[in-house]
């Protein structure tokens, strides 16, 4: 009606907030990192690089049972977890998501075991009943799902922070799922000698994950303009640059790039900087889940972003 | 023939009645009791288990102190969207659009994931927290054998969505919505919402003519969320009585969100194909 201020109803919020905690910021973060080794297991398999599709086989698993159990315990009502798989409902990102979860799952449980006995845990027949290259392909295709449908998750809400970030929460939680990924394979394989090769080739494909997070993070930052504050100011944004961007990115890019120049691959000092790399990436991955969850609710307080919602 | 509200704010005395009617008909727990100071509103938000919400606007006219207040008064409810951001959100089916064309969270089936909570744009429904069985209930109008039932602890003990459900219970049984019969100027009206629509245009033109301004809420609209079936006529701004000017469904922002993510899966796995090579 006419160009004045739009007022408020005595600055009360107009929407509602989640009540995803600190448990859906742990989801976020395992569930990528699981999602990244699915995508590791199958260049692994590629390459016929035996250290990492062992490393990245294992860690599916490990995280294939960790990220259900958060996602039950978050449920207001745990027991009825298994509703999510009454229906599949294609509009709704969660229900895919629950539903990659399980073909994720299945396959990689297979794998495991087929590699429990080609390490000898197992007894060996295991392994011949086990459709290795099948499995690898379907852990490959829905743990690239699960890198990137958080992101879809939280930009399709009314959340004003997150629906502004349509085009860079799926991008950021691609990267960092692959950059975690690289790390959590990185720390296992690190005590052992003769996967310096493979340590080498995962910072590579981690610097380049951690580039492309910085990449679009900045650019999130100057397109998103009011609505993106509550992210990168006050507290939530300290934390993002301490963990994420210097503590998450930079230093371990430059870790990476001290061990190529001055370690080489077979020699002994690189691994402290993967150790210590790694660690940092993990660190920051988690951060900049909790911080997105945080940044978003904080601006769902500010009814004035809500009142004209991103289109 | 969906059924709806139309909420006719002119006629709006702020009396709550239709407040406490819905806590009363859908057994829901109080809130509390706080005290806001700003306003004669202490509900403040639609929630969980608060389905109607009585704002309150107090403006000063002309900058004068001696002229009196202007008073807008609001019951607001969920909207009822043809397009549902929360029933698109919903990962277990538990929202549907019941025979009556409402909104409807069934409480058996929500595993209170709470993703409908931000999917919703006009900030209606939300998840009611874990509240200790029999606590805040008003036990004397509780009926006994309810309260013990089994009905009662699933719809109320907390843990899973909540939200106007129309009284869909009533509806089925072929009577008005609580709210609805408890008001006593017939702001809140139920009815099929071709007819309601009809009798509010004509009701914003009988306004017209006696020189009040007024608009419709919810009809007609060039909105993603589609028109409403519960609607108000409204004598301001929506931003006034905490309504979004341009509610956007959530679900439209996906492709974006799909394109991005695949973007940057693809670069990654060249990324990945190029740095990890192939089997020598």
């Amino acid at each position: 009606m006419n160009d004045a201020p739009a007022p408020t109803y005595y600055d009360q919020p107009l929407l509602n907030k989640p009540h995803w905690d600190g448990k859906v910021a742990a989801y976020l973060f395992v569930g990528g990192a699981m999602g990244g080794c699915g995508m590791l297991a199958a260049f692994a398999r590629r390459s016929g690089d035996t250290n990492l599709e062992r490393s990245s086989r294992y860690l599916s698993l490990a995280l294939a049972g960790a990220s259900p159990a958060i996602l039950v315990a978050h449920l207001g009502r745990p027991e009825r977890f298994h509703h999510m798989l009454r229906i599949v409902k294609l509009k709704s990102p969660m229900s895919l998501g629950a539903w990659s979860l399980v073909f994720f799952s299945i396959p990689a449980v297979l794998n495991a075991l087929a590699q429990a006995a080609r390490d000898g845990v197992l007894p060996k027949g295991i392994a011949r009943f086990v459709p290795e290259r099948f499995c690898t392909l379907l852990q490959a295709f829905f743990g690239t799902f699960i890198t990137g449908y958080t992101g879809v998750l939280l930009s399709a809400t009314a959340i004003p922070l997150w629906a502004k970030g349509k085009y860079h929460i799926p991008a950021l939680g691609v990267c960092s799922a692959v950059s975690t990924a690289c790390a959590l394979n990185a720390l296992a394989l690190c005590r052992d000698g003769a996967a310096a090769g493979t340590l080498h080739k995962l910072d590579r494909l981690k610097t380049c994950a951690s580039l492309g997070e910085l990449g679009v993070l900045l650019h999130f930052y100057t397109y998103g303009g009011k609505t993106v504050k509550p992210l990168f100011t006050g507290a939530c944004g300290e934390r993002l640059r301490k963990f994420t961007v210097v503590g998450g990115i930079l230093v371990p890019v430059l870790l990476n790039a001290a061990s190529v120049l001055f370690g080489g691959a077979p020699r002994r000092g690189v691994v402290p900087c993967t150790l210590a790399a790694s660690g940092l990436t993990l660190l920051g991955g988690y951060v900049l889940r909790a911080m997105l969850l945080d940044a978003g609710k904080a601006s769902a307080d500010d009814p004035r972003e809500a009142f004209v919602q991103p289109a | 023939m969906a059924k709806g509200f139309f909420t006719d704010t002119t006629l709006c005395i702020g009396c709550k009645a239709c407040e406490v009617a819905c806590k009363q008909w859908n057994e829901l727990p109080s809130d509390g009791f706080g005290f806001t100071g700003m306003s004669y509103d202490n509900t403040t938000h639609l929630s969980g288990t608060t389905w109607r919400h009585v704002a309150f606007v107090e403006q000063a006219q002309d900058d004068s102190r001696d002229a009196p207040p202007r008073w807008l008064m609001m019951s607001d409810v969920c909207k009822h969207c043809t397009h549902a951001g929360c029933l698109e959100a919903c990962p277990t089916g538990a929202i549907v659009c019941n025979e009556f064309g409402n909104v409807y969270i069934q409480p058996d089936v929500c595993n209170g994931c709470g993703y409908c909570v931000p999917s919703c744009p006009f900030g209606v429904v939300d998840v009611i927290g874990a509240l200790r069985e029999n606590a805040h209930y008003n036990t004397a109008t509780l009926q006994n054998e309810r309260l013990q039932s089994r009905q009662t602890a699933v719809q109320n003990r907390g843990g899973v969505a909540g939200k106007c459900t129309l009284c869909y219970d009533r509806q089925r049984a072929g009577m008005v919505p609580a709210c609805a019969q408890a008001c006593p100027t017939d702001s809140i009206q139920f009815g099929d919402v071709e007819e309601l629509r009809e009798h509010a245009r004509g009701r914003v033109e009988q306004l017209r003519r006696r020189g009040v301004s007024s608009s419709l809420y919810g009809v007609d609209w060039e909105s993603s969320v589609g028109d409403l079936r519960a609607f108000f006529l409204l004598t301001d701004r929506p931003e006034v009585y905490n309504l979004p000017a341009k509610p956007v469904l959530p679900s439209t922002h996906q492709r974006a969100g799909y394109g991005s993510a695949a973007l940057a899966a693809a670069l990654l796995i060249i990324a990945g194909m190029a740095i990890f090579g192939t089997k020598v």
